[in-house]
């Protein structure tokens, strides 16, 4: 009945959320022009509010053993319903995909090639990440090993090549700014690398064997969350009072390394590793989105669906934004608010309905 | 198993066409279309236009020998080009209407400032170098003592192009001391700083019958952007003591009977600065280090016993402390906070720097500095004892 | 313009034979829904007419409407 017959173990489900939220590293872009040099508490912070709630995924997807979120969604609420809040979650995944797709290519524009037709670099990246989708969960989750390793190896490497130029007085006075910022700051690393999870309940219901998820889950999220305080702590270190002004922090701290005027202009290493890193992010959801729409319609493949969601994406890419100043203020405001709903509460909800309808039902009539 | 050939045929073509068409990039340049720029420099112009005067690579040159005629000479390793425009980057543009192609500035190695510009305020000017996707914030960051294109145009002896030469010449700060380098990422940070003053090194034109050399004469200190002041050799070693920052220089102490001198090379300085705040009284713990190394001596008297070491010790101590008050003492005329102490005091004390912070230009001389400086001598280099004729009474 | 031709000729071409022959009219049906709906923002995108963004829309309704906003700067 479910639109995937593929199984993936629990090391694999590790490594594909390690990489999943690696994919977000540049990402806290978004948080420190509002929490400055208070950004690494903010992750740490978002990760301990939002750990609970991502093994609640588990524990949901326990519940409902080898299906996924439509199909859970459309057993607790009732046909209708159930559909109506699959539809939130669809058109979630879309927008948040059209975000990340676009935010790699304002990252070329703006950094690396000026020239390019936007639109063009999208359809590049789209068409990849498409491309890997239709390979399947399996070959993602397969894949999700060397990404998340090389994804450490850079960010660790850059940390090192940075130490002499980092300043650890930067991170004083330590509790400086409003808490009203600090709280927002907890919003975005909340939702952003780590509620986005949330489509890994299109995915949990292919592990082969549960009694490793949450393990496997928390420490896919601790190895992200490493990642990402890895590199907010340099930019922090490195940058200091700078931090807040620059367009990608990551960038320009890479580009001041300056060892023995061999290693110098490594900005392009910063653009391979979050591109490879928000490619595994797109393909995933590129997956899942395909997936989703899929078990809507009650399909039993969702590979020609992955082709025209690609084109859909691009043009929503193209045109969500009109610049990257846009996006970063919609995103630091409505952009996190509705998708609270999809990752805290409905989940807990469908739990809290589940249990107290007693679902799933053994056999036969599932909905009243 | 038609199909699958066919198919197989029309993928083969499929991706050979991808491979033409999807590597590379549109915006590719060409070497030879690049107008590859190592320095900058910003004048003021006429009519209140900014002059900008950028060093191109003459890449096609065979770089022989200096030529006597001025710019453009085929034997000139460089090209210095003037536009002027209301705006830098507008006079960035103007350029291509002398060059043909765009300035290529990734590889620019320093800006320097005109003496106008820098006594104007250089926060305007700033943006454009801070802004630009291809400038590094690796670039250093420099003012001229009158115009800038003069200092870009004095040719060096030993090196090819001007501002490499001038580049080398901040980036070995560390065999004085006497200057310290400042990138634009330092001078942005500073600048954002609302108490810190910023510094930048102040480049002078040596002009003997024929050649011209630059220098570095000294350090520029700013507020807000705009130069209100200079600090000398040693003052500038002062800033650096405090900072921490002096890695090695020459130390010249006079002998306390007054026989002659003992020159000592330093070897390694560590600084450190300790804000205390009492009340409302606000002093600076400095703790400076130093180990040093007899490098030259004018006396022909045996310094290297411990208690002549003593005395020097206790002299280069105290030649320590002068050259950190001269920096204080300069620094509070100019009322310009170069130690970054606001910032200190920010980062320990933040509850009371938040009802001080406003006041800090008033606040600032009246601070307190105590100064422990403590060298150590380990070293005599390869003397014993100085050269000096057998003495019958010893 | 006739890069938007290509391409999706070339997924028209990719996806349909395979799924006419397999007899998967579901799929089919989806696939032309959402291939239409691509092919109409592509062509929308590529004659400059001007694509609703739908996160203006829920910016201003959250907003605007809820009154949820964090203050700025």
């Amino acid at each position: 009945m479910s639109i995937e017959k593929g199984k993936i173990s629990s090391q694999q489900l590790l490594f594909l959320i390690a990489g999943f939220v690696q994919g977000s590293a540049l990402l806290i872009d978004f948080a420190v022009g509002i929490t400055e040099h208070q950004t690494w508490m903010v992750i740490i912070a978002g990760l301990i509010i939002t750990a609970p709630v991502v093994l609640s995924y588990v524990l949901l997807s326990k519940m409902f053993p080898g299906m996924n979120l439509i199909q859970i969604n459309d057993m607790v609420y009732g046909p209708f319903l159930g559909k109506a809040v699959s539809l939130y979650y669809i058109f979630f995944f879309m927008m948040t995909l059209s975000f990340n797709v676009r935010d790699v290519g304002e990252l070329y524009m703006t950094f690396l090639v000026e020239d390019m037709p936007f639109v063009f670099l999208l359809v590049v990246f789209a068409a990849t990440c498409a491309y890997a989708a239709t390979k399947g969960l399996e070959v993602l989750a397969r894949i999700s090993h060397l990404f998340v390793v090389s994804g450490l190896f850079v960010i660790i490497s850059n940390f090192i090549l940075l130490i002499d130029q980092m300043d650890f007085s930067n991170f004083l006075p330590l509790f400086e700014l409003p808490f009203i910022r600090i709280f927002q700051g907890i919003h975005i690393m909340s939702v952003i690398p780590f509620g986005e999870t949330v489509v890994f309940l299109m995915i949990m219901g292919c592990l082969n064997r549960t009694e490793l998820a949450a393990k496997s889950t928390f420490f896919g999220l601790l190895i992200g969350a490493v990642s990402l305080l890895g590199v907010a702590v340099r930019n922090t270190a490195v940058l200091g009072k700078t931090q807040t002004i620059w367009t990608s922090t990551s960038f320009q701290s890479i580009r001041l390394i300056n060892i023995g005027t061999v290693l110098t202009r490594m900005d392009f290493l910063v653009g391979i590793a979050q591109t490879v890193l928000v490619f595994l992010k797109c393909s995933i959801f590129f997956y899942v989105l395909s997936a989703a729409l899929g078990q809507l319609f009650g399909l039993t493949s969702y590979l020609p669906l992955v082709l025209p969601i690609a084109g859909i994406e691009v043009i929503i890419a193209a045109t969500v934004f009109q610049s990257p100043v846009d996006h970063a203020m919609i995103t630091q405001n409505a952009g996190i608010i509705y998708s609270v709903p999809l990752i805290f509460i409905f989940p807990l909800l469908s739990i809290v309905i589940a249990r107290i309808r007693g679902l799933p039902k053994p056999e036969g009539g599932k909905e009243a | 198993m038609r199909k699958k050939t066919c198919l197989s045929m029309v993928k083969l073509v499929l991706y050979f066409f991808m491979m033409l068409t999807l590597s590379g990039c549109l915006g590719a340049r060409e070497i030879n279309d690049l107008e590859i720029v190592i320095g900058m420099g910003v004048d003021k112009g006429e009519g209140g236009q900014i002059s900008l005067t950028a060093q191109i690579v003459n890449v096609s040159s065979s770089g022989g020998g200096p030529s006597s005629s001025g710019g453009g000479g085929e034997g000139k390793p460089f090209w210095n080009v003037s536009s002027k425009g209301d705006s830098i980057f507008e006079a960035v543009r103007q350029i291509t209407h002398m060059t043909g192609n765009r300035l290529f500035i990734s590889h620019n190695q320093a800006v320097i400032f005109g003496n106008d510009i820098a006594a104007e305020g250089l926060q305007k000017y700033l943006d454009f170098f801070l802004r630009a996707h291809e400038m590094r914030p690796t670039a250093l960051i420099l003012v001229a003592e009158d115009k800038a294109s003069d200092v870009m145009d004095a040719k060096p002896e030993t090196e090819k192009y001007p501002a490499l030469n001038i580049a080398k010449l901040v980036e070995t700060y560390g065999f004085t001391s006497h200057l310290y380098k400042v990138n634009m990422k330092d001078f942005a940070s500073s600048l954002m700083s609302g108490t810190t003053a910023q510094i930048a090194p102040l480049l002078s034109i040596v002009k003997e019958e024929e050649s011209e050399d630059i220098y570095v004469s000294g350090m520029v200190v700013f507020k807000d952007g705009k130069m209100v002041g200079k600090l000398n050799h040693d003052e500038a070693r002062g800033l650096l003591w405090v900072l921490g920052k002096v890695e090695s220089g020459v130390l010249d102490v006079s002998l306390p009977d007054g026989k002659g001198k003992a020159i000592l090379e330093i070897m390694k300085a560590k600084g450190q600065v300790t804000p205390v705040m009492e009340d409302d009284k606000i002093a600076f713990q400095i703790k400076i280090k130093a180990e040093t190394s007899l490098s030259e001596q004018t006396t022909t008297e045996n310094l290297a016993t411990n208690e002549m070491f003593e005395k020097i010790q206790e002299a280069s101590a105290e030649i320590i402390h002068q050259e950190i008050m001269a920096a204080f003492d300069k620094s509070k005329e100019f009322n310009a906070d170069i130690f970054g102490f606001g910032e200190m005091l920010h980062k320990k004390y933040s509850e009371q720097w938040k009802k001080i912070e406003k006041n800090w230009d008033e606040i600032y001389p009246t601070i307190q500095l105590n100064i422990n400086a403590e060298t150590k001598i380990i070293k005599t280099d390869l003397l014993k004892k100085p050269v000096s004729p057998k003495k019958e009474e010893k | 313009m006739i890069f938007l031709l290509l391409i999706y000729a070339f997924i028209l071409i990719i996806n349909v034979p395979g799924l006419i022959k397999r007899k998967e009219w579901r799929e089919l049906a989806a696939f032309s829904f959402l291939y239409v709906i691509a092919f109409a923002l592509g062509l929308m995108y590529v004659l400059d007419i001007p694509i609703p963004s739908p996160m203006k829309g829920l910016q201003h309704l959250i907003v605007d409407i809820f009154g949820i906003e964090y203050p700025q700067g």
